[in-house]
C-alpha cells in the first residue's frame, strides 16, 4: 500500500508509541492527584508542554494549552478571541475555523472573509482592507489544508498589527507544525497545532498562546491547563505528541528536502495532458493538489484504493458534507467541472521517491481510462 | 400477580379453512421476533398469550411485537387465580384512580360462582369505594377494566388495547423482490407489501467507483430497518457501472435513466427467478421524477417478461411517503446525502415521455444480453 493522504492523518510513530506505552499501562495515575505517583505525572506533563512549545516558540513568551484536537484549539481561539466588534478570516480556512466563525456570526458578531489567490493563499491586500479598529480577531490558516499554499503569517501578522494593534492574531498551524521551519513572533497571539499530523495519535492537540494573553476558558471543570481547559489530561497522547514533535523538529530541514523531492518526482511523472496543479511557488512540499480534468475525484480515489494507492480529495473532514464542491477550491476561482476532479496527494518523510513515481503511474492509468469512458 | 401479554390477530379469522395455515405462520413469526428473550407462547381460543418472561424485558418484548405484521392489538394483563380478592387486587393495579370507567367481564368458566354482570358490579363497586375520584360511565368510559375468567382457574385482568402493526403474517402471501435505491420511497414500498403478508427480499444496484461505500452501507441499513418488520431479508447487490458507461458512450444521454431502468428490471427479474420471488416491487410514485411517468413505466415494464410489478406508492404524494418513512424508522437513514447510482451520468434534460420506439432504437446500440450477463456475474447476496 502506498499512503499519500498524510494531510488527513499520519501513521503514528511506533518508536514514540512504544516509549510512551508505560503511561497507559503502568503510570496510569491522575496527574492532578496529590500522591507522589500523580505528582510525578504532573511534572512529566510540564516537561512535555515545554518540549513541544520550544520547537516553535520562546518558552518565556508563550504558553501551551493541551486540547483534544486541532479543531478544539481553533474553537477556543475563535470563541475566546472573537466576541466583540468584527472578526476577519479567509474563505480558505479549514472547517474548524470556518464553521466556528459562522457560529459567531449566528450569535451576532460580524464576520468578514478575505478572498483567496488562485493557489489558495489569502489575498493580503484584500485582507488588510477588511481590518478596522473594531476588529477583535484575525484568523489565517498557516498552510492551506486543501491546496498546500503557505500564508506568510509572519508578514501578515505584522501588517495586521500595524493596522490594529489590539486585534488578536490567530493561525491554524495544523498542516505547518513539524513540517515548515518557522518560529512564532510576538505578533502572533494564538496558534493551533495537532499531534496526529506528525506521527502522534488522534485525540491530542494544543493551542499556543502569547503569555500575557488571557482568553475565556471554554471547558469548565477541575481547572486543568491553568483553568483554560478543564478535563483530565490525556497523558499518553501528550507524551507521544512530545516525542513525535521533538523527533520531527530534530530533522525538520532534512524532512522538508526529502518531501520536496517526493513531490517533484510525483509531479514530474504525472501526465501533463491529464493533470494540472493548483499550487504556485510558495506551497508546502507536503501537499500536492492537482486537478484531473473531466473525471470525478472520488471515482479516482476509489479506483486508486483498489490498486493499493491511498489519496485524498479535498479535505477529508469535508468529504461527508452535503455540498459536493470544496468551498476552498471554488474560492480559488476554479470552475465547478474542474473542482470535481481535485485530488490531494500529501506526503510524509516515510514515503519514497519510488512510491511517488508508482503513484503517478497509477493515477495516469486511472485518469486516462476514466476520461476515455466519460468523454 | 404475574404479568402476561395478550395478542390478538387481525384478518386471520377471515381465512376460513386456511386459518390453520395462517395461524401456524403467525406463531412462527411471533416466536422469531422474540428470539433471545425467555418466554412461553400459548394459544387460547383465538388469542395468544405470552407468559413466563422476565418483567424487566417487557418493554423490549412490546417494542418487538409492535413490528410483527398480523397482530391487531395487544394488552399487558395480570394473571391471577380466579377468586374475587385476587381479581380485585389486579383491577386495583390496572385502574387509574380518576375519571370515568367501566368493568367488562367475560366468563368462560361457567362454574365460577358469579356471572359476568355480577362480577362487573362487585369489582366496580369496590373500585368506586377505593378511589373517590372515579365515576362510572358504561357508554363512553375513559377506561375499561377487562376481566377474563378462564376455564383453567385463572383470570386475566387488563386495561388498554395497544394497536398492533396490523396486516397479515409475513410469509403467507408469497415472496417479492424489492428494488431498493437508498432513497425515501423504496423502503416504504417494501414495508407496505410486507404488511400484506409478503416475504420481501431486496435488490440494489451500485456504480462503484462512481458511488462510494457509504452509499452501499446506507442501503444495507435501510434493508436492516425493513428486516425488522419482515423478520429477516436478503439483500442482493449488483454493479451496473459498466452498463452506465456503455449507455453514456453509445446512446443519447437523455435516455440514460430510462435505459438504465430497463436493465435494472431485467436484472431484477433474473434475480427474482433465482431466489424464488413471484413479483417485483418498486417505490415508483406516478409523476414524481422523469422516469416515473406512465410512459417511463411502460418502457421499464415492457422488459419484464413473466412477473407482475407492484408499485404500492403510485398514488401517494411525497409528503405522505415521508410520513410513512418516518413512522417505520427509515427516514433518517434515507436522507443521508450519499449518491446512489442514478445520479452519476445524470443528463441535464432527461426524456420525460419516452416512446417505446425511441427507447428501442437507443437500446439497439448496446449489447444488452452481454451486459446483463456481465452484471449478473457481480451479484453478491447478504443475509440480514
Amino acid at each position: 500500500m502506498i499512503y499519500l493522504d498524510n494531510a488527513a492523518t499520519t501513521k503514528p510513530d511506533c518508536e514514540c508509541l512504544d516509549k510512551a506505552l508505560k503511561y497507559l499501562k503502568e503510570e496510569y495515575f491522575n496527574p492532578s492527584a496529590l500522591y507522589a505517583e500523580g505528582y510525578k505525572l504532573n511534572k512529566e506533563l510540564r516537561s512535555a508542554r515545554e518540549n513541544i512549545l520550544k520547537t516553535i516558540a520562546d518558552t518565556q513568551k508563550f504558553v501551551l494549552e493541551f486540547t483534544s484536537c486541532g479543531t478544539e484549539a481553533d474553537n477556543h481561539a475563535v470563541f475566546g478571541g472573537g466576541k466583540r466588534g468584527n472578526v476577519v478570516t479567509t474563505l480558505g480556512e479549514h472547517s474548524a475555523v470556518y464553521s466556528t466563525v459562522n457560529e459567531l456570526k449566528r450569535q451576532g458578531t460580524e464576520v468578514r472573509f478575505a478572498e483567496l489567490n488562485s493557489d489558495g493563499s489569502v489575498n493580503i491586500a484584500n485582507l488588510l482592507s477588511l481590518i478596522d479598529d473594531k476588529t477583535s480577531l484575525v484568523s489565517i490558516i498557516h498552510v492551506n489544508n486543501e491546496t498546500g499554499a503557505i500564508n506568510d503569517i509572519l508578514t501578515i501578522s505584522r501588517e495586521v498589527k500595524a493596522k490594529n494593534s489590539k486585534a488578536l492574531f490567530h493561525s491554524d498551524g495544523v498542516q505547518a507544525f513539524g513540517k515548515i521551519p518557522f518560529r512564532l513572533t510576538q505578533n502572533i497571539d494564538l496558534y493551533s497545532v495537532s499531534a496526529h499530523k506528525i506521527g502522534g495519535i488522534k485525540g491530542c492537540g494544543a493551542l499556543i498562546k502569547r503569555k500575557s494573553l488571557v482568553i475565556c476558558p471554554h471547558i469548565f471543570g477541575g481547572g486543568q491547563e491553568n483553568g483554560a481547559r478543564s478535563g483530565t489530561e490525556n497523558v499518553f497522547g501528550i507524551k507521544v505528541f512530545e516525542y513525535a514533535a521533538t523527533k520531527k523538529y530534530a530533522c525538520i530541514s532534512e524532512n522538508f528536502k526529502k518531501v520536496e523531492e517526493i513531490k517533484s518526482a510525483l509531479w514530474a511523472e504525472l501526465d501533463k495532458s491529464l493533470f494540472t496543479r493548483i499550487d504556485s511557488g510558495n506551497s508546502s512540499p507536503y501537499i500536492l493538489t492537482v486537478i484531473a480534468h473531466g473525471v470525478r475525484g472520488e471515482t479516482v480515489l476509489h479506483e486508486a484504493d483498489d490498486l493499493g494507492l491511498i489519496i485524498g480529495t479535498g479535505s477529508a473532514c469535508a468529504s461527508n458534507e452535503k455540498n459536493r464542491y470544496s468551498r476552498t477550491i471554488l474560492a480559488c476561482r476554479i470552475d465547478k467541472a474542474s473542482a470535481d476532479g481535485v485530488l490531494r496527494l500529501s506526503f510524509s518523510p516515510e514515503n519514497t521517491v519510488d512510491e511517488a513515481r508508482t503513484a503517478a503511474q497509477i493515477l495516469n492509468k486511472i485518469v486516462s481510462h476514466r476520461k476515455n469512458i466519460m468523454a | 400477580m404475574e404479568k402476561v401479554i395478550i395478542l390478538r390477530y387481525s384478518e386471520i379469522h377471515l381465512k376460513g379453512k386456511n386459518r390453520c395455515y395462517f395461524e401456524r405462520v403467525f406463531t412462527v413469526n411471533v416466536e422469531k421476533s422474540l428470539k433471545g428473550i425467555k418466554h412461553e407462547l400459548r394459544v387460547i381460543s383465538g388469542r395468544y398469550l405470552i407468559e413466563n418472561f422476565n418483567e424487566n424485558s417487557i418493554d423490549e418484548i412490546l417494542s418487538r411485537l409492535e413490528k410483527v405484521f398480523g397482530i391487531h392489538s395487544f394488552s399487558v394483563a395480570y394473571k391471577v387465580p380466579s377468586d374475587l380478592e385476587n381479581i380485585f387486587e389486579a383491577a386495583k393495579t390496572v385502574c387509574q384512580p380518576y375519571g370515568t370507567f367501566k368493568v367488562d367481564t367475560h366468563r368462560a368458566d361457567k362454574t365460577f360462582y358469579l356471572n359476568s354482570p355480577q362480577i362487573n358490579t362487585e369489582i366496580g363497586g369496590r373500585l368506586l369505594e377505593l378511589y373517590k375520584e372515579l365515576t362510572v360511565d358504561v357508554h363512553n368510559p375513559l377506561q375499561v377494566i377487562n376481566i377474563d375468567v378462564r376455564e383453567n382457574g385463572s383470570t386475566l385482568v387488563f386495561g388498554k388495547f395497544l394497536k398492533g402493526a396490523g396486516g397479515m403474517p409475513v410469509g403467507t402471501s408469497g415472496k417479492g423482490l424489492l428494488l431498493i435505491s437508498g432513497g425515501i420511497d423504496s423502503p416504504v414500498a417494501g414495508h407496505m407489501i410486507a404488511r400484506r403478508g409478503m416475504t420481501v427480499d431486496c435488490i440494489h444496484f451500485h456504480s462503484y467507483p462512481y458511488t462510494n461505500m457509504q452509499a452501499r452501507d446506507k442501503v444495507e441499513e435501510l434493508a436492516k430497518v425493513l428486516s425488522g418488520y419482515t423478520l429477516g431479508t436478503r439483500l442482493n447487490i449488483i454493479s451496473v457501472t459498466h452498463i452506465q458507461e456503455e449507455i453514456h458512450k453509445k446512446c443519447n444521454g437523455e435516455f440514460m435513466v430510462t435505459l438504465l431502468r430497463r436493465f435494472m428490471m431485467r436484472l431484477s427479474e433474473r434475480v427474482a427467478k433465482k431466489v424464488g420471488a413471484q413479483c417485483l416491487i418498486t417505490g415508483e410514485s406516478l409523476g414524481q421524477v422523469a422516469s416515473q411517468t406512465v410512459e417511463g413505466m411502460t418502457s421499464s415494464n415492457s422488459v419484464v417478461e413473466n412477473l407482475p410489478v407492484l408499485r404500492p406508492l403510485c398514488g401517494f404524494d411525497k409528503d405522505e411517503i415521508i410520513e410513512r418513512s418516518k413512522k417505520i424508522g427509515a427516514y433518517e437513514i434515507s436522507i443521508q446525502p450519499y449518491e446512489d447510482c442514478c445520479t452519476v451520468f445524470l443528463p441535464k434534460h432527461p426524456v420525460i415521455k419516452p416512446t417505446l420506439k425511441s427507447v428501442l432504437e437507443e437500446e439497439a446500440k448496446l449489447d444488452v444480453e452481454g451486459l446483463l450477463k456481465e452484471a449478473m456475474s457481480t451479484l453478491e447476496t447478504i443475509t440480514l
